[in-house]
């Protein structure tokens, strides 16, 4: 057999065949574009327009410079640091109460994981409508139980509030699944010998079960970190940053800058993507000093 | 003549059929019952009240009139059901233009992810070929980065290839996902490699080795895969919002239905209705797919 | 102060299926007793009831005095040792040992004094900031005999506790098991399916079949005096040959041996005889005997096993692995035996062996009953 023959009846030749559009489909639309941006944060460019200026550092100097950029950073931040340990801490109950064989449990657990499906302007138009000011229930049944009525998104200071139960509304499923498997994946044998050895309830559950939902724990941090700083759609859609820009977040603030007043004929794609590429390079820095940490305290069965 | 022989110290009196399935568990101290129902129940119901509430009231504003719907306080049961807003509502907008796109462009997707990431994910996890780590590496460094970094650049590709404005550049971006070749190579590395070595043997080449062992056995992943893929595409709005910017026969359901919103602020028995039409598909799905749809979450965590 | 009795207890589980049935046993003061038998036969249900980890459905278990039936696993004053060990993997091995003293605020020097003793006990005191997940399985079955044994209950709970452990190592803990029981006097219920380490190790033996005691009794007593067909082919190994036999007034023939048995009823009876009852004899040999069709010949170095034939309905009694029943084949015109000899006689497959039973080495069971018809 010739070399030839040989190449074409061989692995290599069927493996890359098999690869090939995959490569070039994600070569094209995934490999490209990481790339790209970066040339573009260094570039003052046009969306609709052909400009293309090498500028270097100046878009990333702006940005610091930038109130808008900074009210961005805070609001992302802060949206954050609420959503992420109310929507874990959350799931863990949840997770908890629904390991349990009782009557309904079906039931309870579908009505947990539902909202996942739900898209975020699906989900965006029932808030809408559950917090409306003036016909929305929330504030009907608030004030049953005598609260005032409240502003939700168009209140400034409650605005990213309402944001807040609105997506850890839709993402409490998420969590609740991967909680309830790892709840499920502790062995019995474990809580028998705790039991055994005198562990209360309480005491099994924070000595034994806690730790060894360890590895969940540190994904559903990072994952939530992660999706919570890329907080776009229920922005853009629900309070479209507003108002007075308290919501108005990173993901938002860029979109509005390359597509908004990109397409107005602004060139500000360079400038956008120079910020996508900081909110990257902390997302980075997040998961890793989050794995760091994680490795350290989490031990991990063998 | 064959007898069975009991064991010697047979059954002694038949037992009560009340005792009959007794309690499972450990024991526990008993605790008086103040309920006649376990209390988490307590817990549980109020919480599913509450997960539940936003679809069941869109559903219920959805068979109001317009004037319920600006009743406070809100009125809790419209009496008379008003199926005619879902026809008025999709007479009102391009509903049905939505939904066609929308299925069209997700089932592309579906079908072009189950064919490409099966292709790579068999090649990647079965074949040695030139530069197979190298590639596999560099795929997954992908799904690190977030999808704000390349937004721009692919926006701007997709605009040199022309298709703003059309489906396509719904379609084509997403023809394969490396998240999926990724979940597939996983699943085929678990696979029994035993049974393909056989066949290779035999003489059956790759390709059929793929479609005649393999993919029967991944129906459970394959399944996984289309229905996340599917949810994905279906709910997807920041891509459509950015790459269809005139056209409005390109919209799909939720840039319609984030426009129908603009348009009808104000009448929320419409909009409600629309909201609760988008949502059939995916929730029936869900019905009907939960293991799968369970399954494909939990094994997105894996990625992290 | 702390025998453990079982009265007519009963475990029954959604769906009917009963896995424990009317069992009526006490382990005494510092007794080492073990439940032996096939899987599923209830051995572990009844370990668990006592641990408390099922509940009782009918009857009562007693600790000490106390009836416990209601009295949760942490106020039973027990310790278990688990057939996978059952070790926190996050924890050190320390904090394994210590765990079940903290739980019940122990004070620290207390706690520090315990597990020093037993991780000496058990030659632990290099392994004891490791981790479960570093450690060989050897090691780690001591640290869980460790963990029970730091806390000083009143009774040792032990499930399967070697059966994971390779050939030989399983062999040298049986008797650092039995020499460390002995030392400390605490009444213990050991849970085997090895019938080899249950006569070994216990003082007394259960042997259980389908939730049901079949026998209780010290290990030599059960196995010299089987009360039925299912403790006898259980218990010994090999297990004891059974051919099926026919009396007519107190005489009863098997093949070509025949002796007199004066209980024996009339019709058919089952007659037992272990493989170290046959004994070889010659040519001329006037008493009763068979003649061994020679099949398979087994050196094990300090014996042979000769399996053979012989001209006599074979009893067709099996003990089938998965289910504790006692399985009666078509009877086939020849049965199966099995002889014991010594290692220097070595006969060859094919050839002929003349065997009979040695003085009381007979044993005769009830065909339809199973149980032992024994001298009144």
């Amino acid at each position: 057999m010739t070399r030839f023959r040989r190449f074409l009846v061989s692995d290599h030749l069927a493996g890359w065949t098999f690869i090939l559009p995959s490569v070039v489909l994600i070569g094209l639309f995934g490999l490209v574009p990481i790339v790209w941006g970066l040339i573009l944060s260094f570039q003052k460019a046009g969306l609709i327009s052909p400009e293309r200026e090498w500028v270097g550092f100046e878009n990333y100097a702006r940005i610091m410079s930038d109130p808008k950029a900074r009210q961005a950073a805070v609001n992302t931040i802060y949206y954050t640091a609420l959503f992420v340990p109310v929507s874990i801490l959350l799931a863990l109950f949840v997770a908890h109460a629904l390991d349990r064989k009782i009557a309904l449990i079906r039931f309870y657990r579908l009505a947990v994981f539902i909202p996942v499906v739900t898209s975020t302007i699906a989900t965006g138009i029932m808030f809408l409508w559950l917090f409306d000011k003036n016909f929305g229930l929330a504030n009907w049944l608030l004030d049953k139980i005598g609260f005032g009525p409240f502003g939700f998104f168009e209140d400034p200071d409650q605005a990213m509030i309402a944001l807040v139960i609105m997506t850890v509304w839709g993402w409490l499923g998420f969590d609740t699944i991967i909680y309830l498997a790892a709840l499920q994946g502790v062995p019995q044998e474990l809580i028998e010998a705790a039991a055994i050895d005198g562990a209360s309830r309480w005491s099994s559950f924070w000595r034994i079960t806690w730790p060894m939902l360890g590895p969940a724990t540190l994904l559903l941090v990072v994952w939530s970190t992660i999706s919570a700083l890329q907080l776009f759609d229920e922005v853009f859609f629900v309070t479209k940053g507003g108002p007075l820009g308290r919501t108005s977040v990173v993901v938002f603030y860029v979109y509005r800058l390359a597509f908004e007043q990109g397409l107005g004929g602004l060139s500000l794609a360079g400038y956008a993507a120079a910020i996508a590429y900081v909110l990257f390079l902390v997302i980075l820095v997040l998961t890793l000093a989050q794995f760091w940490l994680g490795r350290r305290v989490i031990h991990y069965q063998s | 003549m064959s007898s069975i022989i009991a064991p010697a110290k047979a059954a002694p009196a038949p037992l009560d059929p009340s005792r009959l399935g007794g309690e499972t568990g450990m024991v526990e101290r008993p605790r008086r019952r103040f309920l006649p129902f376990d209390p988490w129940h307590l817990f549980l119901a109020p919480l599913a009240v509450v997960m539940l509430l936003p679809l069941v009231w869109m559903v219920v504003t959805s068979l109001e009139t317009l004037a319920q719907t600006r009743h406070f306080p809100p009125i809790l049961w419209p009496g008379t059901l008003q199926f005619g807003n879902y026809s008025d509502a999709i007479r009102q907008s391009e509903f049905g233009t939505w939904f066609w796109n929308t299925t069209v462009v997700t089932v592309t997707i579906v079908v072009s992810n189950l064919v490409f990431c099966s292709l790579a994910a068999y090649a990647f996890a079965r074949i040695r070929f030139l530069g197979r780590g190298v590639i596999y590496f560099v795929l997954l460094a992908t799904l690190m980065v977030p999808l704000q970094v390349v937004l721009i650049p692919t926006f701007l590709i997709v605009k040199d290839l022309g298709l703003i404005d059309h489906l396509g550049a719904l379609i084509v971006p997403n023809l394969v996902s490396v998240f999926g070749i990724f979940m597939l190579t996983q699943f085929f590395r678990t696979l029994p490699i035993e049974l393909e070595e056989a066949a290779r043997i035999d003489g059956a080449s790759r390709l059929t080795i793929l479609l005649r062992i393999v993919v029967p056995l991944s129906l459970p992943a394959l399944a996984t895969l289309a229905v996340i893929q599917f949810m994905w595409t279906w709910n997807d709005f920041l891509w459509p919002l950015v790459t269809i910017l005139t056209n409005q026969n390109a919209f799909t359901l939720q840039l319609g239905l984030a426009t129908f919103q603009g348009a009808h602020q104000t009448t929320w028995h419409l909009l409600a209705a629309a909201n609760i039409m988008s949502m059939l598909p995916i929730l029936a799905l869900f019905l009907v797919a939960q293991r799968s749809f369970v399954r494909g979450i939990a094994t997105q965590g894996l990625k992290g | 102060m702390a025998r453990v009795a079982f009265q007519d207890v009963t475990k029954v589980y959604p769906g009917a299926v009963v896995a424990v049935q009317g069992l009526s046993l006490e382990a005494a003061d510092g007794e080492f007793l073990i439940l032996v038998g096939p899987s599923g036969c209830g051995k572990t249900t009844a370990l668990r009831m006592v641990a408390g980890l099922e509940r009782i459905t009918d009857g009562t278990i007693t600790i000490g005095n106390r009836v416990v039936n209601d009295v949760p696993p942490k106020d039973r004053d027990i310790a278990m040792v688990f057939q996978n060990y059952a070790l926190y993997p996050h924890m050190t091995v320390a904090k394994n040992l210590a765990f079940g003293l903290r739980q019940r605020r122990t004070s620290r020097e207390d706690v520090r004094r315990r597990v020093d003793e037993v991780s000496r006990m058990l030659g632990l005191e290099q392994l004891l900031q490791r981790r479960p997940g570093q450690l060989s399985g050897g090691q780690r079955q001591r640290v869980a005999m460790g963990r029970a044994l730091v806390r000083e209950p009143d009774v040792f709970l032990l499930d399967e506790p070697l059966s994971n452990l390779d050939a030989k190592l399983r062999v040298q803990m049986r008797s650092e098991l039995k020499r460390l029981q002995g030392r400390l006097g605490v009444t213990t219920i050991y849970v085997t399916h090895d019938q080899v380490e249950a006569i070994t190790l216990g003082e007394r033996i259960a042997v259980l079949s389908d939730g049901v005691l079949q026998q209780v009794g010290k290990p030599q007593d059960v196995y010299d005096h089987p009360d039925n067909v299912f403790v006898a082919s259980f218990i010994g190994s090999p297990p004891m040959n059974l051919l099926k036999g026919r009396a007519m007034s107190g005489r009863v023939a098997v093949g070509d041996l025949e002796f007199d048995h004066a209980q024996a009823p009339d019709g058919d009876v089952l007659v037992g005889i272990r493989p170290e009852g046959l004994r070889p004899v010659g040519q001329g040999h006037s008493g009763p005997g068979f003649e061994v069709h020679v099949e398979v010949v087994e050196p094990l170095g300090d014996e042979v096993l000769v399996h053979g034939s012989v001209e006599a309905r074979d009893a067709g009694v099996r003990i089938d692995a998965e289910e504790a029943k006692l399985l009666a084949d078509a009877d086939t015109d020849r049965g199966t035996v099995t002889v014991r000899l010594p290692p220097e006689e070595r006969p060859e497959a094919g050839s002929r062996l003349l065997v009979a039973p040695a003085p009381g080495a007979i044993r005769l069971f009830d065909a339809t009953s199973g149980l032992a018809i024994r001298p009144a």
